[in-house]
């Protein structure tokens, strides 16, 4: 594993490099020495072979003299001693060029010398050995002596040359003895070097081509995605931008650009040019943001406008956060949004928001208006109708008491009606206020409102405990009160009207009709009665707004105080149902969700 | 304080619940002495003049030009000459606004102006006679507003 991690890593290639360079300039450096060692060699040899070549000459030169000599000596004739005349000069040329030769041994110059003194010796015995002839006294011993002397000297000089020829051999043979070893070792040395630099260049060759596999892929992967941001970019409305915090430049991507309204990397993406575009009642906000941005090396969501140089206007939204990239370089990565649809839906239902509320209001108070101001001039009438009855119902004709009783039938109609528009318009108000309330204090304060009723129908209300809970007190107040005077109205003309008030919890998921969702739990109050019922198919329609099951004549009412019910109950998210059988009576279930909070 | 009877004012806007105001008190055999104001800034002009007879019970319209029963009750709760004086609000709305506010500003009870003369008869007799010491006492949101 570490193995293959270290394969992977960058710098093994670096050191596979750098291990390469290395063999590379030593096989160079062992090379460039071998070669000098073998061109120093083979000069060594030319030398060795000139140093003989000269030594033989010398030798030559001697023979020569000596047999032009004795040719001259035999024939007497000068003709042979040119050779012994010039060989002086030839000789010593030819010691001047062994003695450059010889100069890096010691002992040859040594033997140099010793040869120098044998030559000289033997040049002298040449003169003299001339001078004994030229006085013609050949045939004394000294001439003959001088004869062997010069045989001796010539003798000792090849002697001497040869020990210098052996010695010129050895010096040959030492050398190459050394350069044996080496000569015989470094081509597989370099082999081997050469050998291992290849398999890691082969390796290393390997690598690359794998590694750049790799890139390929990932360059491929990196294509796509790049394109699919492209895309995302165009049809999300998103650009990208990076701030390169340590270089101070800012790269933005070819959607910033549409976004701005222009051609892709169609300006240099600077602050400068980007603020050009921002609206300028937003400029100065967004110049602080972005310097506090530079401070900060953050930017929170910030919100601003930009025009376009066609003059539309956008709004836009950025978010940047700072990032350490792969080359450890401060980044800070931002994205904007072009949030115009949004903002534009947003100002829309904003709009149409605040005109269903002013709508609601302006109804609202209609109706509470209509109602209030309608009541004034009815309660004159109607006060005034109660005057007439008072004061003057002697002196109306029987039809004009009858007109009269009509009119005071139809004003209390009237008023009715007004009472309970104006209530409902009250349940329409939104800012009521929810309080933890005894409902058992409301049922009570319900029975108190309709108590004239109750004591005329002589009915009889049993009710069970109820709870407490977090209501708008009036509008439950209200709800019992209507349900309660509901079934006192439709009471059976000639049985006491008995209205059982029942109290239970209920799981809401015992009642298919509840949404579990809402609350677990349920307050269920259900009031009971034993009038005249109504058929079960209306159940439904009795809760809503004017809507009525029996004509005026036999039963007063506006169809209002159900719908209003059904209002205060929803008002409470909770539930009413009603059901009915005819002659029977009616049973009205009211549903709170309970709060576990 | 004259004892001999019971001084009321009443201001109102309204010509027909003034008139309905004066001849329930003249049917009523009880011995009073009425007055009334057409506004609020007739009413506050009368209590304000040095020499006036404060009277013990005043009915107070809460809708009315010029200055509105409000702003009269909050004058007169503002000035301790007027602190004998018992406020009851007269008006057509029952609105649970207005009995708040008006029961807040200091008022000793609230009327609606009812749609029948034995019953505006009844009420005014009521209100009339109550012990203002004792209703005063006890008195909380629930029997403010005059029940008939």
């Amino acid at each position: 594993m570490p193995l293959k991690s270290l394969y992977n890593s960058n710098v093994f290639l670096k050191s596979v490099f750098a291990i390469c360079l290395f063999l590379i300039l030593f096989i160079t450096g062992v090379s460039y020495k071998q070669i000098q060692d073998l061109s120093f060699s083979s000069s060594q040899v030319v030398q060795t072979y000139k140093v003989n070549v000269e030594l033989e000459q010398i030798i030559s030169y001697l023979k020569d003299a000596e047999t032009g000599q004795r040719g001259f000596i035999i024939t007497n004739d000068s003709v042979y001693l040119e050779p012994y005349l010039a060989s002086r000069e030839k000789i010593n040329n030819s010691l001047a060029t062994l003695k450059e030769l010889t100069k890096q041994s010691d002992k040859q110059q040594e033997n140099l010398k010793n040869l120098n003194v044998s030559i000289e010796e033997r040049l002298e015995n040449f003169a003299a050995t001339y001078a004994s002839y030229v006085k013609r006294d050949m045939d004394t011993p000294e001439f003959k002596g001088l004869f062997l002397a010069g045989k001796t000297t010539m003798d000792s000089i090849r002697s001497q040359v040869s020990n210098m020829i052996v010695l010129e051999g050895q010096k040959l043979e030492n050398r190459r003895d050394t350069y044996k070893d080496d000569v015989r070792f470094t081509p597989i040395f370099l082999f081997v070097l050469v050998l291992l630099t290849l398999v890691l260049l082969v390796i290393s060759y390997a690598k690359i081509q794998s590694d750049v596999k790799k890139l390929k892929r990932a360059n491929a992967k990196l294509e796509v995605f790049k394109e699919s941001t492209n895309k995302s970019e165009i049809i999300a409305k998103h650009g990208n931008w990076i701030w390169h915090i340590e270089d101070d430049y800012f790269e933005y991507s070819d959607n910033m650009f549409r976004l701005l309204g222009e051609e892709p990397q169609s300006f240099e993406s600077t602050i400068e040019n980007f603020m050009q575009f921002v609206h300028p009642d937003d400029l100065e906000k967004l110049s602080a943001q972005v310097e506090q941005m530079m401070v900060d090396e953050d930017l929170p969501f910030i919100n601003y406008r930009i025009i376009r140089k066609s003059g539309e206007m956008r709004y836009f939204k950025a978010r940047g956060q700072k990032v350490s990239g792969t080359d450890f370089k401060k980044k800070l990565i931002g994205t904007t949004h072009d949030i115009t649809d949004e903002v534009e839906n947003l100002l829309k239902l904003e709009e149409r928001n605040f005109e269903l509320e002013r709508n609601n209001e302006e109804l609202s108070a209609f109706n509470h208006v209509a109602s209030h101001d309608l009541q004034e001039p009815l309660r004159k009438i109607q006060t005034f109708l109660s005057r007439l009855e008072d004061k003057e119902k002697n002196n109306l004709s029987d039809s004009g008491k009858q007109y009269v009783e009509r009119i005071v039938s139809a004003a209390t109609r009237m008023r009715l009606l007004i009472d309970d528009l104006l209530q409902f318009s009250r349940t329409n108000k939104s800012d009521q206020i929810f309080e933890a309330s005894n409902l058992n204090h409301l049922l009570e304060e319900a029975k108190l409102d309709i108590s004239e009723k109750i004591e005329a129908k002589k009915a009889i209300i049993n009710a069970e405990v109820l709870p407490e809970g977090c209501v708008i007190p009036f509008q439950i107040q209200q709800l019992f009160t209507n349900i309660l005077g509901n079934a006192l109205k439709y009471a059976k003309e000639d049985v006491a009207p008995i209205i059982d008030v029942s109290y239970a919890k209920i799981k809401a998921k015992d009642d298919t009709r509840l949404d579990s969702q809402k609350a677990d739990y349920y307050h269920r109050v259900v009031f009971k009665d034993n009038g005249i019922g109504f058929e079960q198919e209306y159940a439904e329609k009795i809760f809503e707004l004017f809507n009525r099951l029996h004509n005026r004549e036999s039963y007063s009412g506006t169809g209002i105080g159900l719908a209003i019910c059904k209002k205060i109950v929803e008002n409470h998210k909770g539930y009413i149902f009603a059901s009915g059988m005819p002659n029977e009576g009616a049973v009205f279930s009211i549903f709170f969700p309970i709060d576990e909070k | 304080m004259n004892t001999d009877y019971i001084h009321i004012i009443l201001a109102d806007d309204d010509e027909d619940d003034r008139l309905f105001f004066t001849d329930a008190f003249d049917e009523l055999k009880i011995n009073t002495k009425v007055q009334t104001y057409n506004d609020g800034v007739e009413l506050m002009d009368y209590l304000n003049a040095p020499d006036s007879v404060l009277p013990q019970v005043l009915f107070l319209d809460l809708n009315m030009p010029r200055k509105s029963g409000m702003e009269c009750l909050e004058e007169i709760k503002a000035d301790t000459r007027f602190k004998d004086i018992a406020i009851a609000i007269y008006s057509t709305s029952a609105s649970e606004e207005d009995i708040e506010n008006t029961f807040v500003q200091g008022a000793n009870i609230y009327i609606k102006k009812p749609s029948d003369f034995k019953k505006l008869k009844k009420a005014l007799s009521q209100v009339v006679t109550i012990n203002w010491q004792y209703h005063t006492n006890g008195l909380n949101k629930d029997n403010f507003l005059l029940r008939l």
